[in-house]
């Protein structure tokens, strides 16, 4: 997700190209090709420049929904549904093939992974880590650090979703230990979603997947949300050379 | 028929021959590099979309030589049947300048440029559907990974800043 306003200009973009599996866009305004996954230009009038990334998730919408009630959903476009994907596309896109491999940390090209990069005061990436989606699903709380940074690999309540956080509480010193609440808190109806799923030992407060403490000392504090990417090992490591993968420490 | 008519008709074949060179590299190279399931080399790359910059013009400047080209070989070659292949050429240079217009891929893939919106709670898709979803200001918004996979780009305008979804 990126912003479209640059150097003075709204931009309209479409899909123009491929690289190395990674699509290129191009702007109407200015006929400049920007790469997807970094949202820099690579060649063309606006070369050099690069788009502001927007903070955004990956979801279910159950989860989505329960979060924002009174949110918007893009609706279908009628003359091109037949086209949409079906419900098994992912599983189906595992099986396709891939024009570049890197079959470091056993991993192989199409694994879904979990990106955080972490940037300088100047904008300089300083760090990439990379996080076996699988893993972190199956672990529901990850706590790591992307160079210097603590962070907070979250599941949501739909055992799916995930969302990444820097691991400070404002106004604590240094790292909390957070805790996974096992089971559903009390009062939560069968299909509904439950609010609250971390516990910290710092302040004793819950938490809710969006990083907000509900009750206790914290309650009204946010935990700061971190971009991650949801993308494959091949894609991410392409243009992360020198990422490290949770767990696969050497 | 003077050595000097055979001569000139060589240089106006050679020049309309090159105009179509010109012109099919402007077109094909572009084509060849960026192309899916193909490992693109940085320089490779960059040069195939210096040359997709640059073709419309390249092509244009082509065609109107290919034809220039064509009509001097025309008036230099009083056998008939021999006229029609510089007419084809220029004819292929021309069709060849309006396809360095066309991008293959913004034929293919229809971004969404005028995106349109339903309230979470009238959408009548199953929650299990995954989104990519976004807050900006007070507007929450949900874009369904199963139509973004098709479209890939979706311009649109949320809490006052214009953003653009991708996938």
């Amino acid at each position: 997700m990126w912003t479209r306003d640059v150097a003075g200009l709204r931009l309209t973009f479409h899909l123009a190209g491929i690289n190395n599996q990674n699509f290129l866009m191009r702007d109407e305004e200015t006929g400049t090709y920007w790469q997807q996954i970094s949202g820099a230009a690579i060649s063309g009038p606006l070369k050099g420049r690069r788009l502001t990334l927007v903070l955004s998730d990956e979801l279910t919408l159950a989860a989505w929904k329960s979060e924002e009630p009174q949110g918007t959903v893009l609706d279908d476009v009628p003359a091109y549904i037949s086209g949409y994907a079906k419900r098994d596309w992912d599983v189906r896109m595992q099986r396709a093939p891939t024009v570049l491999d890197f079959p470091e940390h056993a991993l192989t090209a199409r694994d879904l992974m979990l990106g955080i990069q972490t940037f300088d005061d100047l904008g300089q990436k300083v760090a990439s880590r990379a996080f076996l989606y699988d893993r972190v699903v199956k672990e529901k709380l990850v706590k790591d650090h992307v160079g210097s940074e603590p962070v907070l690999l979250v599941v949501g309540p739909d055992d799916l979703s995930v969302r990444a956080f820097r691991d400070r509480i404002p106004g604590v010193d240094g790292a909390t230990d957070f805790y996974r609440i096992v089971g559903k808190p009390s009062g939560v109806l069968p299909g509904v979603l439950p609010g609250v799923v971390l516990m910290d030992e710092a302040t004793g407060s819950e938490w809710n997947f969006q990083g907000c403490a509900t009750s206790g000392k914290a309650k009204g504090l946010c935990l700061e949300p971190i971009p991650m990417l949801k993308d494959y090992w091949f894609d991410w490591r392409n243009y992360n050379p020198t990422t490290t993968v949770y767990g696969k420490e050497k | 028929m003077t050595n000097g008519t055979e001569r000139s008709r060589r240089t106006f074949s050679l020049a309309l021959l090159a105009c179509l060179a010109v012109s099919l590299i402007c077109v094909a190279y572009p084509i060849y590099v960026i192309r899916p399931f193909r490992h693109q080399e940085a320089r490779e790359l960059a040069l195939a979309l210096v040359v997709t910059e640059f073709r419309p013009v390249v092509t244009v400047i082509s065609a109107m030589a290919a034809v220039l080209a064509a009509i001097g070989y025309w008036r230099r070659q009083p056998r008939k049947w021999w006229r029609a292949w510089p007419a084809a050429g220029a004819a292929l240079v021309i069709v060849l300048a309006f396809l360095a217009r066309v991008n293959v891929y913004e034929l293919m893939f229809h971004p969404v440029i005028h995106p349109s919106f339903t309230a979470v709670r009238e959408v009548k898709l199953d929650g299990a559907e995954k989104v990519v979803a976004v807050r900006i200001g007070r507007e929450a918004r949900a874009y369904p990974i199963r139509g973004m996979s098709y479209h890939h780009v979706v311009n649109d305008v949320l809490g006052g800043a214009a953003i653009i979804a991708t996938y």
